[in-house]
């Protein structure tokens, strides 16, 4: 499958879906195909570690180039398939905020993806611990939101949606799944409302269809 | 007057959107804060009474909000109009969510849970919306932080004194030279408050520059708040 592009994905992870947002709100056409994560663990058997010896998802195959790493996916996606370059502005304090904001993503919301996991699916981890980090990260989120608002902006990053709020929407939108509630984040919950409403949104399980 | 008797801050006005809804908690109990599409807000017990799930998770169409789970859908009144596994069922009128009273006022949205309400305080001026914050650490914490925390003035160079007073049990204002912020002070739980902030004045004075301006103050209130000692424990308490 020299063309095209290829999703290796689980549905129920948090970083696949950060990675299918991408795609769609890209308007691209991809070919999924699904790994038995939980409980199979096929992403740990030979061909997937063959693919990346890291042993997590996303995996996004694009002809001859195979790539992990979800931040690295999406803004590949972005520099390689949106002719609009608005996805991934190229420079300036544009590209600076993207940049940091997809190194909170990658590393400061780890702690979400695993209170997510340790909750779904009984993983490893201290409950307490995870979700007091987990509220930090969101409410850094949040912090910045607000102060995004009185300067009458609605994206993180920049005027109009990037792969920034592409990789931070997850971790909000799918807190409950890991006991946090969306009650004390209100510049969240509007910008949130504001995501859903863009072209290609699509919902995954613990993210409500209707809203 | 006790606690419970009291009027109550849930939410700042600006952060429910027409036809949104949020869940919050006042005095341990959970209630969903939502607006329907022609920009009234209402205050109601968070509890779809068919299978308990909250309505906050739900969504709001014009001046109904419906349940997640099965669609179940409430009027303005709390009261089940539509069920949508069984269309042609008249509801009976027992079917009803605990509606609460729900005014704004200083720009937030107030509650109060009593059957009997004491008056809403009647003034009201035009405000600019801050923030709200949500601090680990119970009201009488908030208090001792609010009442120590010092403003720098925004609409005037010249050094000046703050002072914090108390409008009512649960609304400070918080005064600086021609500067003055409204905080409603929300009882979450014994380890949890939210202070609403709104700031007195026209909009084309704080819009902006100004709200950035108290941003970093309330930033700072939220760190001392949360640092004090007395945030460690906060037994249940009334108002004097």
């Amino acid at each position: 499958m020299p063309n095209g592009l290829v999703l290796y994905n689980y549905e129920l992870d948090d970083s696949c879906y950060r990675v299918r947002l991408a795609l769609s709100l890209l308007g691209l056409t991809w070919q999924s195909v699904a790994v038995d994560v939980f409980p199979g663990k096929e992403h740990l058997s030979p061909p997937f570690l063959a693919l990346n010896p890291s042993g997590r998802l996303p995996i996004l195959r694009d002809g001859d180039l195979v790539l992990h790493g979800t931040e690295a996916i999406i803004a590949h996606l972005a520099r390689a398939h949106d002719p609009s370059g608005k996805w991934l502005p190229a420079q300036g304090p544009e590209f600076a905020a993207v940049m940091q904001w997809l190194i909170f993503s990658a590393h400061d919301l780890g702690v979400t993806i695993a209170a997510r996991e340790h909750s779904l699916f009984a993983t490893s981890g201290n409950e307490a611990s995870l979700c007091a980090a987990s509220s930090k990260a969101i409410r850094i989120m949040d912090d910045h939101m607000t102060a995004r608002g009185f300067a009458q902006a609605e994206w993180f990053a920049a005027g109009h949606p990037t792969i920034a709020d592409i990789a931070l929407f997850p971790a909000f939108a799918l807190s409950r799944d890991f006991g946090i509630d969306h009650d004390e984040y209100p510049a969240l919950r509007r910008w949130a409302r504001r995501f859903r409403v863009l072209p290609g949104f699509k919902t995954m399980p613990g993210i409500p269809d209707y809203h | 007057m006790r606690v419970q008797d009291c009027w109550h801050p849930v939410a700042l006005s600006h952060s429910i959107e027409a036809g949104s809804s949020a869940g919050t908690r006042l005095l341990d109990r959970e209630l969903v804060v939502w607006r329907d599409n022609s920009g009234v807000a209402h205050v109601w017990e968070d509890r779809c009474p068919h299978r308990g799930m909250k309505l906050s998770f739900g969504f709001v169409r014009g001046d109904h909000i419906a349940c997640l789970y099965h669609g179940w859908q409430y009027n303005s009144g709390g009261h089940c109009q539509y069920i949508p596994a069984h269309p042609a069922l008249e509801v009976p009128k027992t079917i009803k969510v605990q509606v609460y009273p729900a005014h704004e006022r200083s720009g937030m949205i107030w509650t109060t849970l009593p059957e009997n309400p004491a008056a809403v305080p009647e003034d009201d001026e035009p405000v600019v919306p801050l923030r709200s914050l949500y601090l680990g650490c119970g009201f009488d914490a908030a208090i001792e932080a609010l009442s120590a925390c010092r403003l720098v003035p925004f609409a005037s160079d010249a050094p000046a004194e703050t002072t914090v007073s108390r409008v009512t049990d649960t609304l400070f204002a918080v005064s600086c030279a021609q500067d003055r912020l409204l905080v409603g002070v929300q009882a979450i739980s014994t380890t949890r408050t939210a202070c609403h902030l709104s700031l007195c004045g026209p909009a084309q004075r704080y819009l902006g520059a100004g709200q950035i301006h108290f941003n970093d103050w309330a930033l700072q209130l939220r760190r001392a708040a949360e640092q004090a000692p007395a945030a460690q424990a906060a037994p249940d308490r009334d108002v004097a």
